[in-house]
């Protein structure tokens, strides 16, 4: 079985781009793969807590269940920052890291990439 | 030479120039749609560009449905769950390049 990493960078009510996402990363967990993903740019909106779409499947629900599989969930601090997120605003078991070094890490660690962005 | 698969995501519409599928792919090459791209399989003249610059192109059934369009991919097209995508993406392609 291998490492996906999925690089995202769609916001949360963007697009469906988010959904897209989480969707490959259960399918890949399913199947015994071990799954890391980084949000970059909008994609930080996606850990923020407390989000709750009326019409639209809840990401944030959806990546706290992935967090509590064991699906390492890292933003990048500098975008997020920049829009707003500040640490302790971030979905449980989700983290606030840095490009250098955590995306670095999982891509280094990877045996596959995928970026969701537009 | 490695196998490419490409990933695209927006309406057949917004991709002026699908050349640049050529100059990328090294090897083997396909094309995975989801979302409004799904939208290639059902427009004959789109599709028929994509076949052109691609070997296989593979329809994320959800996204197919979601927009109207159950069972209506066109001749050349597959389409596949999320699980399938994840064998194409971890096991039958070296890379993906999202566009």
């Amino acid at each position: 079985m291998g490492i996906l990493t999925i690089q995202i960078r769609s916001g949360t009510m963007m697009n469906m781009d988010s959904n897209v996402a989480l969707k490959l990363a259960k399918a890949a967990i399913e199947k015994g793969h071990k799954v890391k993903i980084f949000c970059y740019g909008e994609g930080v909106t996606l850990i923020k807590a407390g989000q709750n779409p009326k019409r639209f499947p809840n990401v944030g629900d959806i990546l706290e269940e992935l967090a509590s599989s064991g699906v390492e969930i890292v933003v990048c601090e500098t975008c997020g920052y920049a829009r707003g997120i500040q640490r302790g605003e971030e979905i449980k078991g989700t983290k606030i890291g840095s490009i250098t070094n955590d995306f670095s890490q999982f891509v280094s660690e990877s045996d596959r990439l995928v970026t969701i962005s537009r | 030479m490695k196998s490419t698969l490409f990933i695209l995501l927006k309406s057949p519409y917004e991709y002026h120039d699908l050349d640049i599928i050529k100059t990328l792919r090294g090897g083997k090459a396909a094309a995975i749609l989801f979302e409004d791209a799904t939208l290639f399989s059902v427009c004959n003249k789109r599709r028929t560009d994509l076949l052109d610059v691609v070997d296989d192109v593979f329809v994320i059934a959800d996204d197919l449905e979601a927009r109207g369009f159950k069972d209506k991919a066109g001749e050349g097209t597959q389409v596949i769950d999320y699980p399938h995508a994840i064998d194409l993406i971890m096991d039958e392609y070296d890379q993906t390049i999202t566009l």
